[in-house]
């Protein structure tokens, strides 16, 4: 990846943030995993292109 | 496994009251044929066209190519027969010249993936003739129209059954005549492929079907009849490949099923086997659309390359955009790391072909892929003539005039001028 | 010299110090002109021997030129119109900054507006080199003027092919910088040839060379992390090509050279009747039904009213990141970049097809 220092993983190509087979709720939920992991991604020091994998 | 591809050159085509080939003219029941496709309740009216080489003649919103193929005793059609017991091996009827076309007759904004210009386009004269194998081909162009209530995906679906079905239907009418070449395609199991030639370097070849960046069509017959999306990398025979267990799958970017048929890489592992490399199977794999699978598919067909197939090296190539460059370099990436030497061949569909500072025109960057060949950039221009008809493209609108006149297209655009499986001699420079 | 009809007319051009002028001292002084060779323009009219003659030298303080490039360059054009020149050949520069940049700018100008063939040279880290790269061509060379010897033969090779109007080869053949143009040809093997003979050659331990080398991608130093995320504002930018109904700021689906900023003024959630996608890269279909799986709006609004963070920017930012340029979408996020901190923005969520 060009230039990206701070990676977080997305769900899929076609849906980044989302997941069409969970129901609603459950779907955001997995949303806002991705985006606390990107919020914990832009508290942390890095100093090279770094992947930061969710548990999930 | 011992395939036979009987081969009936034809010379022209032509409508006439029964299908069946004479002195080389291959003449088509037009109306038994429509009757046959029209069966397909997810269809309207199935229109068919005729185009040779020569004629001004364009054919736009073009979804695939297909070459008439059946297979000698046996029931079924090209592609998707449910009672096919002899894919690969036995005797298949081929008319040599004629390439079945399907046009996608829905709306621009439907028919085509950017909504944009005329979706793909075959010219039968002119520019855009001579840069792609279907300007010089015998094409029967199918034109099934939509039908209210049936939607994009199930007409997208019966458009590609009826592609194959019409495949079938006319080559049956080569299979009592004598044909005119007989191509073997002659290579025992892996288990007894080395026999005598061991010394020689074992080569698998990976060939990605199949892309998630675009939402599978549920009815398309992509793998042995049915659509791939939960498929994880297998091995097949090279014949199985040739004789219908692959079909290309929507929206089939710069592979056609008839590139599939006539599968160059496949094509040219097997002149060589024997004598520079020994031909160990064919890999199938898919290029995902989430991280995770993508390094899971890499894993699985490296694997299977390294542990089940024994390879000392592989080739590659890729189908769909950008993604699946990523995908394909990710599994050589793979392999080189289990030892698998690869090679790979890719068009620079996300080439980054203005940058002169990186040097880049792939959009990965790997150190262990470093064996690359270049097949061409989709992004050069090419104009073409006007032409005097127009098959093709949706009925209600009013005929699309733009579409007779003089354009400027990307190469991109013109359905067989590039191939992302090796048939062409393109190659793009960096200057 | 004799001359004669065939003789190319050629203008050379050099900064103060090339120009015998002086160093730094005099790097402010206008273009001024000098009949005949100069400096290293004895060199040049050796190589060029019968086929050409430096018919006039201008010379151009390195600061007066930086400081008005655009000027500069129109006033040294006017100078050397009057030459009918056939040919013009700038620098070498090597390792010198503004001297690489006015050299660039010289024969760009001169190929633009008059139409006359240019070449120049400088060294691989000179920032004129990216400047014009596209446009001029560049012969790579030292750092320092010890290359000359090495620079100008090359340079009046090619600049005598240029002149002839002769096909120009591959930059690895005449030894120019790659310009960033990839051109379709036509090998005597099919793809499918090719890929198996180089790899049969790297099993047998052969040398080969691969058709397409790999990228160097610079590296890009980290940003420093967010100290007190409860107290910053966070952006929200996408290159999923999420844009309002109606794509208002016309942004191409593919090879954008355009962003667009959208208010989220007043806005929780993104609802799928207000936006559509124009992108040709992946299936939209999930995104078109719920836009916030492409740009997470309503999760950083539960997050903002938690307080996990200070606040979720007016704006996002979108463009189209399918078959695109590095260096363009490096330009849009610079000028993206400079909004976000004009307005106190400390962290971005990008998120990506």
């Amino acid at each position: 990846m060009v230039g990206s220092n701070r990676i977080v993983r997305g769900n899929k190509i076609v849906n980044p943030l989302g997941n069409a087979d969970l129901d609603p709720q459950d779907e955001k939920e997995l949303r806002r995993a991705i985006v606390e992991n990107a919020l914990e991604a832009l508290q942390a020091d890095v100093k090279e292109q770094t992947l930061f994998d969710q548990l999930t | 496994m011992r395939l036979e591809l009987h081969k009936v050159k034809i010379q022209d085509v032509q409508f006439g009251d029964n299908t069946r080939i004479n002195d080389g003219v291959l003449y088509v029941n037009r109306k038994e044929l429509q009757e046959l496709l029209q069966a397909d309740k997810r269809l309207g009216k199935v229109e068919i066209e005729l185009a040779r080489p020569g004629e001004r003649c364009r054919i736009v919103q073009v979804a695939d190519v297909i070459e008439p193929r059946s297979k000698i005793g046996s029931q079924g059609s090209f592609g998707f027969a449910e009672k096919y017991t002899t894919l690969g091996e036995g005797e298949t009827s081929v008319l040599q010249g004629v390439a079945i076309i399907l046009s996608d007759c829905r709306g621009k904004g439907e028919a085509t993936i950017s909504g944009e210009s005329h979706g793909n386009i075959i010219d039968m004269a002119g520019p855009g003739s001579e840069v792609s194998p279907f300007g010089q081909t015998l094409n029967v162009v199918l034109l099934p129209q939509p039908k209210d209530r049936v939607s994009g995906m199930d007409y997208q679906a019966a458009l590609k059954m009826a592609g194959l079905r019409a495949a079938t239907y006319l080559a049956r009418a080569g299979e009592n005549l004598k044909p005119d070449e007989i191509e073997i395609y002659d290579l025992p199991p892996l288990t007894e492929v080395m026999k005598s030639i061991d010394t020689l370097p074992k080569i698998t070849y990976i060939f990605q079907i199949l892309s998630l960046q675009f939402e599978p069509i549920p009815g398309e017959p992509t793998l042995f009849g049915k659509q791939a999306e939960g498929m994880i990398p297998t091995i097949v025979h090279p014949n199985q490949v040739l004789d219908g267990a692959i079909t290309s799958a929507a929206p089939g970017l710069n592979v056609q099923t008839y590139q599939i048929q006539n599968h160059p890489m496949i094509k040219e592992l097997y002149r060589r086997h024997g004598t520079e490399l020994c031909f160990a199977g064919v890999i199938l794999t898919v290029a995902h659309n989430n991280v995770a699978d993508f390094d899971r598919m890499a894993d699985i067909s490296a694997s299977l390359a390294k542990w089940v197939i024994g390879a000392d090296g592989a080739v590659l190539t890729k189908t769909g955009g950008g993604a699946p460059e990523l995908a394909m370099a990710r599994t050589a990436q793979r392999c080189e790391q289990l030892g698998v030497k690869t090679a790979i061949a890719m068009l620079h569909m996300g080439a980054d072909f203005k940058d002169a500072k990186y040097g880049a025109s792939t959009i990965f960057s790997m150190p262990e892929v470093d064996t690359i060949v270049s097949m061409g950039v989709p992004y050069t221009e090419l104009t073409l003539p006007p032409v005097e008809k127009v098959i093709g493209g949706p009925r209600s609108q009013s005929e699309d005039l733009t579409a007779k006149g003089e354009m400027v297209q990307w190469m991109g655009s013109i359905k067989g001028s590039l191939c992302q499986l090796g048939s062409s001699r393109l190659t793009a420079v960096r200057y | 010299m004799k001359e004669s009809d065939d003789m190319l007319r050629v203008i050379h051009y050099v900064n103060q110090f090339f120009g015998g002028m002086g160093g730094e001292e005099k790097a402010e002084t206008g273009p001024q002109v000098h009949d005949g060779f100069l400096g290293p323009g004895r060199a040049i009219q050796t190589a060029l021997g019968s086929r050409g003659e430096i018919v006039a030298t201008i010379i151009c303080g390195d600061n007066y030129f930086a400081e008005n490039i655009e000027g500069a360059s129109e006033e040294v054009i006017k100078l050397l119109t009057p030459f009918k020149p056939d040919l013009l050949i700038a620098g070498p520069a090597f390792g010198a900054g503004r001297y690489g940049i006015a050299c660039g700018a010289v024969c760009r100008a001169a190929m633009n507006q008059m139409r006359v063939p240019a070449v120049t040279g400088m060294h691989e880290e000179n920032p004129g080199l990216d400047l014009y790269r596209n446009e001029v061509y560049i012969i790579p060379t030292e750092a320092s003027a010890r290359g000359m010897n090495v620079a100008v033969p090359r340079m009046v090779n090619l600049a005598l092919k240029l002149a002839a109007k002769e096909k120009i080869g591959r930059p690895s053949e005449e030894g120019y910088f790659p310009r960033g143009l990839l051109v379709n040809e036509i090998s005597n093997q099919t793809g499918a040839e090719r890929v198996v003979s180089m790899l049969l050659k790297k099993l047998r331990g052969q040398s080969f060379e691969s058709e397409v080398p790999r990228p160097n991608y610079d590296h890009v130093i980290p940003a420093p992390r967010i100290e007190d995320i409860r107290r910053a504002k966070i952006a929200l930018v996408t290159d999923g090509g999420l844009v309002p109904k109606g794509n208002p700021d016309e942004i191409e689906m593919r090879t954008a050279t355009r962003f667009g900023k959208y208010t989220l003024k007043g806005v929780d959630c993104l609802r799928p009747e207000d936006y559509e996608v124009r992108h040709v890269g992946y299936d939209s279909v999930f995104v078109r039904q719920d836009p916030n799986r492409l740009v997470p709006v309503d999760v950083m609004r539960d997050l903002e009213r938690e307080g996990a963070i200070g606040k979720l920017h007016e704006e996002f930012y979108s463009t189209t990141g399918v078959a695109n340029i590095v260096e363009t979408m490096r330009k849009m996020g610079e000028k993206i970049a400079e909004e976000l901190k004009v307005n106190g923005v400390s962290g971005v969520i990008l998120t990506s097809t």
